[in-house]
């Protein structure tokens, strides 16, 4: 990959890369706290400028990927990090944990199934059609899973920013539509939809809203982790 | 994760905040009966990452004797267990793990930069896919919404209650 190079010069690109990605990462975080607008989403964003700064100047994606895999790396502690609030859940769940642990089993279930199906049906790519279909958890547990199952991690990313921006803008208008009125029933519907991003905006509601959708975005993430390695396998057999 | 509305992150925080300190209120009566936690070890972020350090250890040797899951998804429910059996304390870990949530996105950068490998897909089927997206993003709100709501019902309803 970076054939012809000494190993001082590797570093130096590394080093390089790293910090025009977290610089410019800083950069739109600050931006977005003066706008306060959700849609600067600093990542989604982050992502745009350097695809374009990348393609401008001919930059290849597998030198960037290489030099950046220490940002990679950082990927897993994240996911472990999660430990923290299903811990913090668990008391929560308790109450309602035979409920909750069903409901988001099937629905996961259908939506895996069904956004598998339709791009396999629309588009017959096995590796987008696994993106896509892990879209509504949260984007470390994501993309973990799309490596594990040869998906296409960037269409991941993508996906996964939508569904959530989705949820946070039209989620509590169309369950309100849909005659679901209740904290609990909309909190949860919102967390395993629209995971943190939706998490996000809807704990400004109510308490009882912010601890349904993180209880909905880490179960239906642990749910999802379990089931869709099986899941997405079998799926894909039929194609 | 991650990349969040300021704003709603502030609220997000505050909730957050204020079950944690209750939770660490909690924990600081049991604990000063046995002895006073330092002001030092409730702030020093490096106990956090020892403790995903080791969560993660144990989550890959986990992934070696069975690889049914990614190590680390087996890291993240061990350091659950971790939690919940004491080993650490969550008051201790959280100031390090809130933080490292906060700004895990700059981690997914250089993976959503691959998208320029995908140029001609995204013109070709971007609508399609983002239909899709939506879709089944609906599809998911409607699913548990309506199902929580009409369990919620039904437990409230008088009807059940005569029975």
């Amino acid at each position: 990959m970076f054939a012809g190079l000494s190993s001082i010069d590797i570093v130096f690109i590394s080093l390089l890369y790293c910090a025009v990605t977290v610089g410019v990462y800083v950069g739109l975080t600050h931006l977005q706290y003066k706008l306060g607008s959700l849609w600067c989403n600093p990542m989604m964003w982050s992502v745009v400028l350097l695809s374009a700064l990348f393609i401008m100047t001919g930059v290849e994606y597998a030198n960037y990927q290489a030099a950046t895999q220490s940002l990679t790396w950082l990927i897993e502690p994240a996911v472990v990090a999660f430990g923290l609030p299903l811990y913090q859940q668990i008391s929560e769940i308790k109450f309602h944990w035979k409920k909750i642990l069903l409901l988001l089993l099937i629905a996961n279930t259908v939506v895996i199934v069904v956004s598998l199906i339709l791009v396999m049906l629309f588009l017959g790519l096995t590796d987008i059609a696994i993106s896509v279909s892990l879209k509504s958890i949260t984007t470390a547990i994501a993309i973990t899973l799309t490596q594990q199952l040869n998906g296409a991690i960037s269409i991941t990313a993508f996906a996964v920013i939508l569904a959530g921006l989705l949820g946070a803008f039209i989620g509590i208008p169309w369950l309100n539509f849909i005659k679901v009125t209740s904290p609990r029933a909309q909190g949860l519907a919102i967390g395993a939809a629209s995971h943190a991003l939706g998490t996000a905006t809807i704990s400004q509601i109510s308490q009882q809203h912010g601890a349904f959708a993180s209880i909905a975005l880490i179960v239906s993430a642990t749910i999802t982790a379990i089931i869709a390695p099986v899941l997405i396998t079998y799926c894909l057999s039929f194609f | 994760m991650v990349i969040i509305n300021p704003n709603t992150h502030k609220g997000k925080n505050k909730t957050q905040h204020g079950k944690h300190e209750s939770a660490q209120q909690v924990k600081n009566n049991i604990v000063t009966r046995k002895a006073p936690a330092t002001e030092h070890s409730q702030m020093n972020p490096l106990y956090g990452f020892f403790a995903i350090a080791i969560a993660l250890a144990l989550g890959h040797a986990l992934h070696i004797l069975w690889s049914g899951l990614p190590a680390s998804l087996y890291g993240m429910i061990t350091l659950t267990l971790l939690l919940q059996f004491r080993v650490f304390s969550a008051a201790k870990v959280s100031a390090a793990i809130t933080w490292l949530l906060r700004h895990i996105g700059v981690c997914f950068v250089p993976a959503g930069v691959g998208i320029i490998e995908h140029l001609a897909l995204i013109q070709q089927y971007g609508l399609l896919l983002v239909g899709v997206i939506f879709f089944t993003t609906f599809l998911l709100l409607t699913l548990v919404g309506l199902s929580f709501q009409k369990l919620e019902n039904i437990e409230n309803s008088p009807l059940k209650r005569t029975q």
